[in-house]
C-alpha cells in the first residue's frame, strides 16, 4: 500500500467509480430484461413452459412442431367478443431443472406480462411454475403428470376446500391407471402375482402407497420387494424374489437407465421367460427409449394419455390424431410419440378458455373461464366442473403395448392401443400379447 | 512492535471510512426499492441479495476458515425444510423463514462436533454425505411425501405487490445481518483466529488459539446463512421439491462465486455473487453449455486466478475497501511483514498485508 504513490491513491475512487458505474449498469441490464415488451390491449401473451433439453427432454422434442402449428392456426389472430386480438406464445425451456422452471414463470410474469401460462410434464416442470402462478395471480393451466402430486403436492389437504385460485390441471391420476391396469392384467390368462418395482422417489412412493391397496382389493398378490433408490445398478436380489414367487406380471415406474439395467439382468437370470406382462409406466413412454432396448424392447406393455387413434380433433387446429401424427413423422423423419396430443390439448384447452372469456385481458376472467371450462381437445374431454377436487379434470389413460412393426415399417416399434378402461371411444387395436409368446 | 514510537497500527483508513459509507448508502437505496422498481427487478435483485448470502457464507468458511465444505445444501435445503414445517404449524410465514435459520443454526452446532474432526478433503466429502443423509431424512417426512414435495401456500395470503416488496425487504435485511455480523466476526480476535488455523492449526493451537471453538462459530456462521438462504428462496419460489433444494449445485454455485470473486477476501464474495447473477441472467438460457462454461471459469480461475478477481485487483492496485487487516506504518521497507503468498485456499488476504 505505501508503495504507491499519492498521485495513484487519488485516482483510485476513479477506479472504483467505473467499476461502480459498470456493476449498474449490469443490474439495471440485467434486471429490467424484456419490460419494454409489456403489453397491449389488443395482444394476448401466452407463456409456454416445458423440459426441452436435460433429462425430460423426451417430453419436449416434440413441442417445437406443436407450438408451430398452433401458431399457424392463430397467425391472423384470435376473434373474442367481436374484437379481434393478436397472439403471442412465447415459449420457454426448463432444462429440466425445477428451479430454473420457478424462475422462468416469474419472468414471464412480471416482464412479459403473459396473460395465461400452460405448462406441461412433470412435477418438475409443472409444480414450481404453476405455484409462481398462483403466488402472482396469473391463470395457469397444465396437464402430464399424476394430478394428486400436482393437487398434494403443493400443499392442498384432502377433505378441505381448494387453496388454489389461479391454477388448473387435467389428465390421469392413480385412479385411471388403477382403472386401466386392472382392465390390461386381465387380458391374459396369469396366476395374478404381480411382482412390482417401484423407486423411492415421488412416483414410486405414490404409487405404492394409493395402487397397490386397490390392486389388492382386486385380486392381484402383489409381490414387492421394497423400494430401491434410482441409480440401482443390481438387481440379483429383485430378480430372485420374484422367479421365486413365481410372478406373472411385472410392472414399474422406474426411471430409463435403471429398467435398462433391470431388464437385461431379467433377461440374463431367466425371469424374463416367466412373465406374461410387463407393464411400464414412467419409462418407455416414447420409441426412441424403447428402441434403445433391441429386441428386449418387443411386447413391453405401457401406457399412454394420447395415442394417434384418439377420435378427436384439435379444438384449436382442426386436425386429428392420425393428421398430427403424420405431418410430425413428415417433417421430423421421427416417429410421432403421446407427447404430440398432449401438447396440443393443452393449446386447445388454453385457447378455448380465452375464448370462453369475457375479457381476455382480465386474468380474473381468463381463470373463471377455465374453471367452467368443459370441452373436449384432441386427448379428450376436460370438464372443471365435475372433476373429484375443484381445480382438476381427470383424463384418460390407455393401457399400450410395443410390438415389432409390420414388414416394410419406416420404424422399428409399433405403439398400439390393448386396452379403453378409461375412455371407451378410442378403440382398442390388438390383442395384447403375451411377453414371452 | 508496539513498544516502537514510529510504528503505528492502523485499521481505518480514509479509504475504507470511505467505502462503508459508500455501502451503507447504497444499502439505504436498496431499502427503498420496491416503492420504484418493477416487480420484475424486485424479484431478481431479491435473488441476488441470497446468492450474495450463500457466497459471503461459503467463503467464510472456505475463504477464512480454510474448511472447504461441498455439502452445505444440507443446510440450504434444511432451512427451507424448517420453514414449511414452521409454517404448516400456524406460524407467520415471514417469523418461520427467520427462526427456521435459527433453528437450523442450532441444529448445526451437534453436526459440528463431529465434522470438524475431518479434515481437508475428508470434511468436504463428509458434509456431502451429512447433505444426502438430510435430503433422505426430509424425505421421510409425510408432509413432504418424499420427492414430490409440497408448497408454502401460507405466502398466498399476501397479495402479490406485497410479497414482492415483503420478500426482497426480508432478503435484503438478511443479507445486510449476514455481512455486519461477519465484519464484526473477522474484525474481533476470531477473525485473526480462524485465519491463523486455516495457516496452521498446530502452530495456532501452542499460540492458544482455541482452535474447535473458532472453527465451530464459523460452522455455525455459515449453516446458519445457508440455512437463511434456503428459507429465502423457498420464499421466492414457493415450490419445495427435496430435490431441488439439496442438490449439489448450490454448493458449486458458491463455489463459483467465491472462487471468481475473490477466496478469503470479503469484497470478493459479493462481487462473486454480482458476477454470478448477470451471467446467469444473461446466459443461463444457453442450456449445458451455460453449465459448461461456469465449470470452466471456475477452473480457470483456480489455476490462474487463484485469488479470484477482487484478489488481483486488491494486489494489482492496493485496494482494501474494508477495515479487516491491520496496516503497520512507520516500519522501514526491510524489516515490513511480507504476506505470505501461496495462493488457492491457504492465501492469507487481510490480515498482515503491509
Amino acid at each position: 500500500m505505501s508503495s504507491h504513490s499519492n498521485h495513484e491513491a487519488c485516482l483510485r475512487p476513479n477506479r472504483r467509480q467505473l467499476m461502480a458505474g459498470i456493476g449498474a449498469g449490469g443490474l439495471m441490464l440485467a434486471t429490467q430484461g424484456r419490460a419494454f415488451a409489456a403489453g397491449a390491449d389488443n395482444i394476448i401473451k401466452v407463456g409456454f413452459v416445458s423440459p426441452r433439453t436435460g433429462a425430460l427432454s423426451g417430453f419436449g422434442q416434440t413441442d417445437g412442431y406443436v407450438l408451430d402449428l398452433a401458431r399457424k392456426s392463430l397467425a391472423k389472430g384470435l376473434a373474442i367478443g367481436g374484437k379481434t386480438y393478436e397472439v403471442q406464445i412465447i415459449d420457454v425451456d426448463t432444462q429440466s431443472d425445477p428451479s430454473r422452471a420457478s424462475q422462468l414463470a416469474k419472468s414471464l410474469i412480471n416482464s412479459d406480462q403473459v396473460d395465461l401460462i400452460l405448462a406441461i410434464s412433470t412435477p418438475e416442470t409443472i409444480n414450481p411454475v404453476a405455484d409462481a402462478a398462483e403466488a402472482a395471480g396469473v391463470p395457469c393451466l397444465s396437464t402430464v403428470m399424476p394430478w394428486e402430486a400436482w393437487y398434494f403436492g403443493r400443499g392442498a389437504k384432502p377433505g378441505a376446500p381448494s387453496p388454489f385460485k389461479w391454477t388448473y390441471h387435467f389428465g390421469f391420476g392413480v385412479g385411471e391407471f388403477y382403472k386401466m391396469y386392472v382392465s390390461q392384467f386381465g387380458l391374459i390368462e396369469t396366476n395374478k402375482k404381480v411382482g412390482v418395482l417401484y423407486p423411492n422417489d415421488a412416483d414410486g412412493n405414490a404409487i405404492r402407497a394409493n395402487l397397490v391397496p386397490l390392486l389388492e382389493k382386486s385380486g392381484f398378490t402383489i409381490i414387492d420387494p421394497g423400494a430401491y433408490e434410482d441409480g440401482t445398478t443390481d438387481y440379483s436380489s429383485q430378480i430372485s424374489l420374484f422367479k421365486k414367487e413365481k410372478v406373472e406380471i411385472f410392472n414399474s415406474f422406474p426411471i430409463p437407465p435403471d429398467f435398462a439395467a433391470f431388464w437385461r439382468q431379467a433377461a440374463q437370470q431367466g425371469l424374463r421367460k416367466q412373465l406374461k406382462i410387463a407393464q411400464l409406466a414412467k419409462t418407455g413412454l416414447f420409441p426412441d427409449g424403447v428402441e434403445a432396448l433391441g429386441s428386449l424392447g418387443y411386447n413391453l406393455g405401457n401406457n399412454a394419455y394420447w395415442h394417434k387413434t384418439f377420435p378427436y380433433t384439435s379444438s384449436l387446429t382442426g386436425i386429428g390424431g392420425e393428421a398430427l401424427a403424420n405431418g410430425y413423422e413428415e417433417s421430423s423423419g421421427k416417429q410421432w410419440t403421446q407427447q404430440l396430443g398432449a401438447t396440443l390439448s393443452l393449446l386447445d384447452a388454453g385457447f378455448t378458455a380465452l375464448k370462453a372469456s369475457t375479457d381476455p385481458k382480465s386474468k380474473a376472467d381468463i381463470a373463471k373461464a377455465i374453471s367452467t371450462l368443459n370441452t373436449v381437445t384432441i386427448s379428450g374431454k376436460v370438464d372443471f366442473t365435475s372433476g373429484p377436487v375443484p381445480n382438476v379434470s381427470p383424463g384418460p389413460i390407455v393401457g399400450t403395448q410395443w410390438v415389432k412393426a409390420a414388414p416394410g415399417s419406416k420404424f422399428k416399434l409399433d405403439f398400439v392401443v390393448t386396452d379403453n378402461a378409461t375412455d371407451s371411444k378410442v378403440p382398442i387395436a390388438a390383442k395384447l400379447l403375451p411377453l414371452n409368446g | 512492535m508496539s513498544q516502537d514510537p514510529t510504528v503505528r497500527v492502523e485499521r481505518w483508513t480514509l479509504q475504507s471510512r470511505i467505502s462503508i459509507l459508500a455501502a451503507a448508502i447504497i444499502l439505504a437505496i436498496l431499502a427503498t426499492g420496491p416503492f420504484f422498481f418493477g416487480n420484475n427487478a424486485i424479484d431478481k435483485l431479491t435473488t441476488l441479495f441470497i446468492y450474495v448470502i450463500l457466497a459471503v457464507t461459503w467463503n467464510a468458511l472456505a475463504g477464512y476458515g480454510g474448511l472447504v465444505s461441498v455439502g452445505q445444501q444440507a443446510f440450504f435445503g434444511l432451512g427451507a425444510y424448517a420453514a414449511v414445517r414452521l409454517a404448516d404449524a400456524g406460524l407467520n410465514v415471514y417469523v418461520s423463514l427467520v427462526l427456521a435459520a435459527v433453528i437450523i443454526a442450532a441444529v448445526s452446532l451437534p453436526i459440528s462436533s463431529f465434522m470438524l474432526r475431518l479434515r481437508g478433503g475428508e470434511f468436504a466429502i463428509g458434509m456431502w454425505v451429512v447433505a444426502e443423509l438430510c435430503h433422505l431424512l426430509v424425505n421421510l417426512d409425510s408432509l413432504v411425501q418424499g420427492e414430490t414435495g409440497t408448497s408454502l401456500i401460507a405466502l398466498n395470503a399476501y397479495d402479490a405487490d406485497t410479497r414482492h416488496a415483503l420478500n426482497y425487504w426480508v432478503a435484503l435485511g438478511s443479507m445486510t445481518a449476514i455481512l455486519v455480523i461477519l465484519f464484526v466476526l473477522l474484525r474481533s480476535r476470531i477473525g485473526s483466529a480462524i485465519q491463523a488455523i486455516r495457516d496452521n492449526e498446530e502452530a495456532a493451537a501452542s499460540l492458544g488459539v482455541r482452535v474447535m471453538g473458532t472453527k465451530r462459530i464459523i460452522y455455525v456462521f455459515a449453516a446458519f446463512g445457508a440455512a437463511l438462504a434456503g428459507a429465502l428462496w423457498l420464499s421466492t419460489a414457493i415450490t419445495f421439491q427435496p430435490k431441488t433444494y439439496f442438490g449439489v449445485q448450490w454448493t458449486a454455485y458458491m463455489i463459483f462465486m467465491v472462487l471468481v470473486g475473490g477466496l478469503g477476501t470479503f469484497e470478493g464474495a459479493i462481487l462473486g455473487a454480482l458476477i454470478f447473477f448477470l451471467i446467469e441472467t444473461w446466459f443461463g438460457g444457453s442450456g449445458v453449455w451455460y453449465l459448461i462454461g461456469l465449470g470452466a471459469t471456475a477452473l480457470v480461475f483456480s489455476l490462474f486466478v487463484p485469488r479470484g478477481i477482487w484478489g488481483w485487483l486488491e494486489r494489482r492496485f492496493g485496494l482494501g475497501l474494508l477495515p479487516l487487516g491491520y496496516r503497520i506504518l512507520g516500519v522501514p521497507s526491510a524489516t515490513r511483514m511480507q504476506t505470505p503468498d501461496d495462493g488457492g485456499i491457504g492465501a492469507a488476504p487481510s490480515v498482515g498485508t503491509p
